[in-house]
Formats: structure tokens, sequence, C-alpha cells
């Protein structure tokens, strides 16, 4: 639609979308596109369907209607892990560190192509699996070492603060060599100039790898400043969706949500139909 | 009158020794399958006992039903239950971790009442011997050439040895052979999406792991584990019958499991040979007949392991083997 950095092919094409819980259309005929290459941020009030919609995207919900088109292919209603095999990979909103786990195993189980996976390649061909394991502990061990973890790498995910389980999801997202990432709050109970940094290395990620993005975030200066696009939903639609300076300024944008920010109390809380 | 005292010539008998230490094998093998469901895996398969009874009696069905050589017919009936574990593992692994358990728990009910009541098949209640009509043709007797054989060995080193003697020395060498290749599946990378199940299934799905696969395979192994000490129990007895298979087997093998360990396989075995041990070892508490009849007695027993569970549960929650730190963080 617009001229934005990362203008490149779609990436993934989400058509009406609808998800229902019982009466309730929690995602109510979404439609959107995210670019090759951009950094989008998806925004709006609490209840806007936000999470399902990702929740949809990533399997972990079955759609009811539309289609979801990734790299060219349909995904919607394929289970969760094939679709982040296809390398759409997403963090939680509530982090899911596994905690009873060293930091390190935690990296290294979301590196991709360890024939080591299967257990008949662990029966038959041992020295395959090991000799991958070498490459992703060193590869992991470089991204802990992004995200200021690697002194922590054989201690317990589950001992870690919360700021830092935050970094170690992104860091193991990013350990699977995703296509598109979908980073539910990525910035929620992160220190800001770790934050910050965080959000430097996503761009230089982009550049280098042309990582895209896609992010769920409730903070006005990071999701005006650090994203290409931002998608703006309200009561299961998509109700905008531009550079951020023209959302900034869209009339319905600022009703439904970013009246909230100024103090101006909206009518637009009230869910659904 | 000595109120608490122990009879001294009872527990010095080696040969009843050796029956304990045959039923603490067998039931380290049970839990070695437990610990990678519920330990490794977070699948809390309270089935164990079915797999067992599908072991034992597909290998003697086969061998004086069918007419297969005893050799033979043990990789069948291994695979009989770890077909068995897969085909209930389909449906019922996509539950939540406590269904699984209550089905677990209903399907080994299931299979032992059908071995109760399929008489044609199992010998119902009376369980099922060899055929006194046709010594020649019954499980026990491949076993009995072998079990003679390491006895004419024994015997270089000790004169009269005990019948039980090689079932406890196969037992146990086949207990220390899966303590190592579980320990080495373990390290690898498929031992480790495991462990991330165990930790959190959403988060494994996410990163592109197709988690019932692998909890398939983990119940797998189990039913494969659970058949080999079915077969055990069935050389140990020389019969087989329904009684065996109680989800009681299934509770015991969960309490070796828990003294053992979360988590550590090495401790299972342990575990087993601790509890039995102190199970059979109450035994040899004398106590004066009036008041203590023999049935009060056996349930003082029972009472006194309990109690000893307890106290270890109180003082060392994860087990003399498990580590404390996994277990406090898996919450």
């Amino acid at each position: 639609m617009n001229d934005a950095p990362g203008n490149g092919a779609p990436l993934l094409d989400v058509e009406g979308v609808v998800k229902r819980f019982g009466g309730i259309r929690a995602v109510n005929g979404a439609t959107l596109s995210v670019r090759q290459g951009g950094i989008t941020a998806l925004i709006g009030p609490n209840g806007a369907g936000k999470t399902t919609l990702f929740n949809v995207l990533t399997g972990f919900y079955k759609g009811d209607e539309g289609s979801v088109t990734f790299r060219g292919e349909q995904i919607l209603g394929e289970p969760s892990y094939e679709i982040a095999q296809k390398g759409m990979v997403r963090t939680f909103q509530i982090t899911k560190a596994l905690a009873a786990m060293p930091v390190i195993d935690n990296m290294m189980l979301a590196a991709p192509d360890q024939p080591g996976e299967l257990l008949r390649n662990v029966i038959f061909r041992p020295r395959a699996s090991m000799a991958r394991e070498e490459e992703v502990r060193k590869e992991a061990m470089e991204l802990l070492g992004l995200f200021n973890l690697r002194d922590l790498a054989d201690a317990y995910a589950g001992t870690l603060s919360g700021g830092q389980r935050k970094l170690l999801e992104l860091a193991r997202a990013l350990m699977a060599s995703p296509k598109l990432l979908l980073l539910d709050e990525p910035m929620a109970g992160i220190n800001p100039t770790l934050g910050r940094r965080l959000l430097d290395y996503l761009q230089g990620l982009r550049r280098e790898l042309g990582v895209t993005v896609l992010f769920i975030e409730h903070d006005m200066e990071v999701v005006m400043n650090h994203s290409d696009r931002v998608i703006v939903m309200a009561e299961g639609r998509v109700i905008a969706d531009g550079e951020p300076h023209e959302v900034r300024k869209d009339k319905r944008v600022i009703d439904a949500y970013l009246g909230d920010v100024a103090g101006e109390p909206t009518a637009t809380a009230e869910a659904g139909e | 009158m000595t109120l608490l005292a122990v009879s001294l010539d009872a527990i010095t008998n080696v040969n009843f020794w050796i029956s304990v230490g045959v039923i603490a094998g067998t039931y380290a093998v049970v839990a070695l399958g437990l610990q990678i469901n519920t330990g490794f895996t977070g699948i809390v398969n309270f089935g164990q006992a079915a797999f067992m009874a599908i072991g034992a009696y597909t290998m003697a069905i086969l061998v004086l039903k069918a007419g297969f050589s005893f050799w033979l017919s043990l990789p069948c009936a291994v695979l009989a239950a770890m077909l068995f574990g897969v085909i209930i593992g389909l449906p019922s692994l996509r539950l939540r971790a406590d269904y699984f358990a209550i089905v677990t728990i209903a399907l080994a009910e299931v299979v032992r009442l059908f071995a109760q009541n399929a008489r044609g098949l199992t010998g119902g209640n009376e369980g099922l011997f060899c055929n006194a009509d046709d010594p020649s043709n019954c499980y026990t007797n491949a076993w009995r050439d072998v079990s003679d054989h390491i006895n004419n060995f024994v015997s270089n080193f000790w004169s009269d040895p005990d019948s039980l003697f090689p079932l406890l020395l196969v037992i146990w060498a086949t207990v220390a052979i899966a303590i190592f290749l579980l320990r080495r599946l373990q390290r690898t990378p498929w031992g480790r999406v495991l462990r991330a199940i165990r930790e959190d299934e959403d988060a494994a799905l996410a990163l592109g792991k197709h988690t019932l696969v692998y909890k398939l395979q983990s119940l797998a192994i189990s039913a494969c584990l659970g058949a080999i000490a079915g077969f055990f129990l069935a050389l140990n007895l020389a019969t087989i019958h329904p009684l065996d298979f109680e989800p009681l087997v299934t509770f015991f093998a969960y309490s070796v499991l828990i003294l053992g360990g979360l988590g550590s396989y090495r401790g299972v075995a342990v575990g087993a040979v601790l509890f039995w041990f102190v199970l059979e070892g109450t035994r040899f508490i004398d106590l004066p007949d009036p008041p203590f009849t023999e049935t009060r007695i056996a349930a003082i027993r029972l009472a006194i392991t309990g109690l000893l569970l307890i106290g270890l549960m109180a003082f060392r929650p994860q087990g003399l083997f498990g580590k404390r730190e996994e277990m406090v963080l898996g919450e």
C-alpha cells in the first residue's frame, strides 16, 4: 500500500481471518500483509485481538475463516510445529523459558536441521548429530553474547530475571533462523537501555539477514521510532495500516487507541458486537 | 519380653535376599520406563502394569498356544506392547497431563480385566500355566537351560547356588544396560526435545518440534521396558496371573521412582533396592503375637515403608538422586 522501507514482496498475507470463541469474535475479519524485510508493529487497545491473531497465524488456534499465505503457501490450519519449521517463529507474551533446563540447552533446542533430534538418526547416524551439535553450540554462544547472557549459559533458565528470560526467549527464537519473527510484547519487562540495544540488533538483523519482524507493542515511543510500518487493530479488525507518521494522525486510530495514551478515555474499550 | 526384636537367622538367609533382589530388579526395569515418561517427558503414565501384562501374556500365549520358540516370542511381545502404547497414546497423549494419567490407569484396568475374563486365551483367574500334558512346550524351558548353564558356571565359586541367582544376574544386567542406553539417549538432541516438552510443550511446538511424535516414542520405550519387566515376572513366578498386574504394581513403581528421584535413571536402581529391601526387611520385625497378629504385622510393614517415604519427602523432596533445582524451577 505505502512506500515503506522494506517494500519487498509480501511475506505474509492475511485475508479476512476470523477466530470465534463461542459467540465472541476475537478476530473478526483481520486483513493485513507484512512485506519482506520490514519491521512492522501491531498495536491496538487491550482485547483488540492482537495476541489471538498471533495464535491463529502460528497455528496455536485454528482459525475459523479466512486465509493466511506465508511465503506463497497457504498455512491456515496447519499445525504449529510445521508453521515454525517453515520459518514463522513466535515468542509469547508470558515468557516460556524452559525453566529446569540450562540457558544453553534452551538455545540449542531451537537450532534447525539437527539430525540428532530424530530417534533413528541418534541410533544410526550418531556422528552427524554430534558434528552438528558443535556448530549449534558455537552459534548459540555467539547469540548469547549479543544478549549479554553468555556468562549465564550454564545456569538454569528458571534462575534468570524476568527481563533476562525475555531476552533468552528472543535469542532462542533467533536461533531458529526465522524468516518472519512474531514477537508478542518483546519490550515488556526489559530495561530501556537493553530494550534499545535489542531493537538496534533487530534492525541489524533485518539488514544483514533479511529477517522480517512483526511485533505487538504498547510502548508508543518504541513503535513510532523503530518500526517501518504500523498496523492498528481494534475489535478484531485492522483499522489502519501505514507508516508511523501517517498512522499517528489517523482519526480512527486516535479514537480507538492513541486517545487513551493522551489520557482521554474513549468509547472503544467495550468489547465485540 | 522384648517388644521389638529382629530375628537374625532369617536376615542372613541368602536365598531370601536373592528373591528380594529379583523383585527389586524387576521394579527397577518398570520404573525406568516411568522415569523416561514422567521424569523426562512430563507425561504421567499410570498404565505401566498394562505393558507388563501385555509383555508377559503375549510371550506366554505365543509359546504355549502358537508354538513360537521362547526367544522369538520375546521380541514379538515387546513389539506388541510398544504397538499398544502407540495406539493408546495417539488419542490420549493429546490430552493434558492429568487427563492422560486418568486414561492410562483406566486402560491398564481394561487390560487386566480382559486377562481375567478371556479365559480361553489367558486362563483367567486360574492364571496361565505351562501345559502339564506337554511339559516340553513351556516358556520356562528355554530359560531353565540358560539358567542351568549360568549356575554350572557359578558353582565353581559357590557350591550350591540359589536357583533364582541366574535370574538375578540377568535382571540386573538388563537394568545396567538399560540405564547406560537411556542416559546416552538423554544426552542427545532428541533427549533435549523430550525435556523441553516436559518444561513447556507450547514452547517446543513454537520451535518446530512435533511434540506428539516425541511423546509417543517416549511411551513406546516405556512400554518396551514394561514388557521386559513382564518377562522377568513370568520367569520368576513360573505362572502369569491377572493379580500380578493390579494398579498397585504401578504405584509401587512410582514409589521407587520418587524415592530414587525424578530425572535420574541411576536413582531408579537405587530406589528400587531401597524400597524392596525396606518393604521385605520389615518382615523380620518380630512382635509378640497377641496383640500383633499376622495381618496386623502386614499392615504395620506397609505403614513403616510409608513413613520412610514420607520422611524422605520431608527432608529430601527431590529423592535420593533428583536435582532439587530442577524440581523447584519446574513449576
